[in-house]
């Protein structure tokens, strides 16, 4: 066991070995923090998932960028209300209100509105509610966005009647005809101008109802206290809305920034810690007990045996890996376990060659020749005395090919076929530079995922540097 | 009479080599039923072209019809697709190496021929014309750097030569493309996007290879950028070794000078493992290569592949998966001859 401490002392004595661990332990701790948090099916659920990202702001810039702008750029807003803050009766009926404010305070106009209501609950059948939405805006105008008539339910369901439980309702108010025709009067009635649809939306509703009049056909943003207001107009005094959503495009998004598609790129860049550990060490893993293990049969029992593996493993390590590993992912699709098995395939003979060549020389050792005298079988032979000899340098290759593993999948992901249940950070880079990410500048995109393949690449480099004066002792003179 | 037998025997594994990485090729798409659909394009487009000729001489829709069912029926017989897959194998090889694999479904050469063989015979020369200059860089920057880092072992610029071949090993060479232009191209847009030459392209020969020269800049510097690391690390790893052999001690110790052990004790014993591990490293710049034209649209090989895995062409895949095949081993034999002249040992 002193063989093992000194070794790992000797590992231990070079920084880049513990800076090699450092990295390693954070990449655990993501990995484990992601599998905890995330679903694991997260990539089928939701990354794939274009309707569950509908609401969030396409190519938006990480938040932290305007820490470094002169000019601040909206944060995407997702108000949401689930109470109602007063109740009215009038005619028999109940109006109850539902308020959020929100504080506007930047240059611009959100990217888009959109209203999402949620769990409806009513219980007259004769008359269901009617949901009206309105803004007030800071200099006290209000604008009525959108009414919303519930339809009555058919005879054969009972009441009370919950509607939008399932899927909420999704109102897009960028874009709507209905709007647009209510703006026409507001604009007329409140600063008499008239306006005709077509022009309305040309400008963009949303601009009009975050922005004042500044010169011809003009808006500027209107900063200060919006207050959106909705409306529920109904007969029993226990219909309430579950909840309401209002959403506020933005051109900055969370940490991470969004693709096209919106989707939160943190959550996608999280979920590829794990698969890239996993494709890693199981890849290397794998690797090394098939090379290792060949590579001592090959060379301790010789004869006919090492003549076919030698001849086996030296047509293959001739052969090219990446146009292969096109042509079979292409045919067979991109499964992360057939990745790996393609890439164990193709490399355990260079392992093997080098064991082998290992092997021969410490089988020639007086101590083995004892072990045999004794009459030790050949399985306790490989396995108590021959391993032994090679096992720091296999240990050392394992490492070593880590890196390797990760990112000849990552080349795999960026041709388009990677395994596409699940995100990984070279399928990132290639939706990334399909939809043209680096000629537009979209630098959020294509940094994060590479530095994140390169880091957990180094990591497994740094400590196979580290392990170098270990494996190869004559290093340790030079210390 | 041993140069030649060595030179045989390098030369006939190279060919087993490539005969195995055919015939298991040919043995995948046979089982998953990839042939049938090649054979069966190419026969559908056979066809078009008869019954294009045949609607002049047969005007009778009926008999036409009759006609082309029967000519059908003989391609059938003719490509084998009356019989199963595995009958096939010696034809499909005798297919992918001529590679009359019949035509590409999206990609066209520029003189806008759509056949396999033409758009690949049109695009090797770009592919070799990037890998080997970055390969040429690479080799002169391995052996220039080196030994001279190895020799200083232990020292800061040794440590920093480590760190670099470091990064540089866990660094995707596409990314690092994608990088290049994100900054060169579009931050500061002193280079182009991609591509090979400025469209139109100058008439003048001249100015046509000074823009040549300026779009093949961004791609060529990423390849050394991130390949050189490994190649100056591998020739410092083995120069180091050499250079703690007991012989160049003890010529150390008979007072030869200390240049001349270096190039005679440790640089020419070196050179042949050195050789060894820039022919093992081959693989990996084919594969560098390949993505880096796909990030660079350098109308090469890799973006031929990534077309065609776009536009899910079986046929253009499997003649790309032989090329780059055939363009290894190739390159593989020619590095194994010289070895064979650098080291004498092999000879005996």
């Amino acid at each position: 066991m002193s063989f093992i401490r000194e070794s790992f002392s000797e590992f231990w004595a070079s920084n880049i070995s513990k800076i090699g661990i450092l990295f390693l332990t954070v990449l655990v701790i993501v990995s484990i923090y992601t599998v905890v948090t995330l679903p694991l099916d997260f990539g089928v659920r939701y990354w794939y998932n274009p309707l569950y990202w509908v609401d969030y702001p396409k190519t938006a810039q990480p938040e932290w960028i305007n820490i470094f702008l002169s000019e601040k750029l909206m944060s995407h807003a997702e108000l949401s209300v689930s109470k109602a803050s007063g109740i009215k009766t009038y005619n028999n009926r109940f109006i109850k209100y539902y308020n959020v404010s929100y504080n506007h305070e930047y240059n611009q106009f959100p990217k888009f509105i959109t209203l999402r209501i949620s769990n409806l609950l009513f219980h007259n059948r004769d008359s269901p509610p009617i949901v009206r939405f309105y803004v007030t805006r800071p200099d006290g105008k209000t604008v009525e966005l959108y009414t919303l008539a519930i339809e009555t339910p058919s005879n054969n369901v009972i009441p009370p009647f919950k509607y939008f439980s399932i899927e909420p309702k999704r109102i897009l108010l960028s874009g709507d005809m209905y709007l647009a025709r209510s703006l026409i009067g507001f604009l007329y009635r409140e600063f008499n101008i008239s306006l005709g649809i077509s022009s309305i939306l040309e400008i963009g509703n949303e601009r009009i109802i975050f922005g004042y009049i500044s010169g011809k056909n003009t808006f500027t943003p209107l900063t200060g206290r919006y207050v959106f207001s909705t409306v529920l107009v109904c007969s029993d005094v226990n219909d309430n809305i579950g909840m309401v959503n209002v959403v506020l495009g933005g051109y900055v998004y969370g940490l991470m920034g969004t693709d096209v598609l919106g989707r939160d790129l943190s959550q996608g860049l999280l979920f590829g810690f794990p698969v890239a550990l996993i494709i890693g060490i199981g890849t290397s893993l794998l690797t090394t007990v098939i090379g290792a293990g060949l590579g001592i049969i090959s060379g301790y029992i010789g004869g006919r045996i090492d003549d076919f593996i030698q001849r086996f493993a030296d047509t293959i390590n001739n052969i090219p890996l990446l146009p292969l590993l096109i042509l079979l992912s292409f045919i067979f699709g991109g499964k992360l376990w057939l990745i790996i098995l393609v890439l164990v395939f193709f490399n355990w003979p260079s392992l093997t060659i080098i064991v082998r060549s290992m092997v021969l020389s410490a089988k020639t050792s007086q101590f083995i020749e004892a072990a045999v005298a004794i009459g030790a079988s050949r399985l306790r032979v490989m396995v108590k005395h021959i391993f032994p000899q090679v096992a720091p340098f296999v240990f050392a290759q394992m490492i070593f090919f880590t890196p390797y593993a990760i990112l000849a999948e990552a080349a795999l992901s960026f041709l388009g076929l990677g395994d596409v249940t699940m995100p990984t950070w070279g399928q990132i880079l290639e939706y990334g530079f399909k939809n043209g990410a680096v000629f537009l500048g979209y630098w959020w995109w294509i940094l994060p995922p590479g530095l994140f393949i390169v880091y957990s690449a180094i990591t497994f480099v740094f400590i196979a540097l580290g392990m170098e004066p270990v494996v190869n002792p004559r290093l340790r003179r030079w210390k | 009479m041993g140069l030649g037998k060595a030179l045989a025997l390098k030369g006939l594994t190279l060919i087993i080599v490539l005969i195995s990485v055919l015939l298991f090729t040919v043995l995948i798409i046979g089982a998953s039923g990839l042939s049938d659909r090649i054979l069966n394009s190419i026969m559908n487009e056979e066809l078009r072209g008869i019954r294009q000729k045949l609607t002049t001489q047969i005007r009778d829709p009926e008999e036409l019809n009759k006609a082309i069912e029967r000519i059908r029926q003989d391609l059938v017989k003719a490509y084998g697709l009356d019989k199963p897959w595995y009958a096939r194998i010696p034809n499909m090889i005798l297919r992918i190496v001529t590679l009359d694999l019949g035509s590409a479904r999206e990609v066209q050469t520029f003189t806008g021929s759509n056949k396999i063989s033409d758009i690949i015979i049109e695009r090797i020369p770009n592919t070799i014309l990037l890998m080997t200059s970055a390969l040429i860089i690479n080799f002169i920057l391995g052996l220039l750097i080196g030994p001279r880092v190895a020799l200083k072992h232990g020292t800061r610029i040794d440590r920093a030569t480590s760190l670099y071949s470091a990064i540089s090993y866990a660094l995707p060479t596409w990314w690092l493309g994608m990088l290049m232009i994100l900054f060169f191209s579009f931050q500061l847009r002193i280079f182009p996007f991609g591509g090979m030459y400025s469209a139109p392209p100058h008439e003048d020969p001249f100015m046509r290879f000074l823009d040549l020269l300026w779009h093949v800049m961004l791609p060529l510097i990423t390849l050394v950028l991130a390949l050189s690391g490994s190649w100056i690390y591998i020739t410092r790893s083995i120069v180091l070794s050499v250079a703690q052999e007991d012989f160049v001690n003890v010529a150390r110790v008979k007072g030869i000078p200390e240049d001349l052990v270096r190039r005679r004790y440790i640089v020419r014993v070196a050179a042949p493992p050195i050789l060894t591990n820039i022919v093992l490293g081959l693989a990996g710049s084919i594969a560098g290569a390949i993505l880096t034209e796909i990030v660079f649209d350098w109308p090469g090989m890799g973006t031929l592949y990534y077309k065609a895995v776009m536009s899910v062409d079986e046929s253009l895949i499997l003649a790309l998966t032989y090329i780059f095949t055939l363009i290894y081993v190739l390159a593989r034999f020619i590095l194994e001859i010289l070895y064979v002249v650098l080291d004498p040992r092999v000879r005996l």
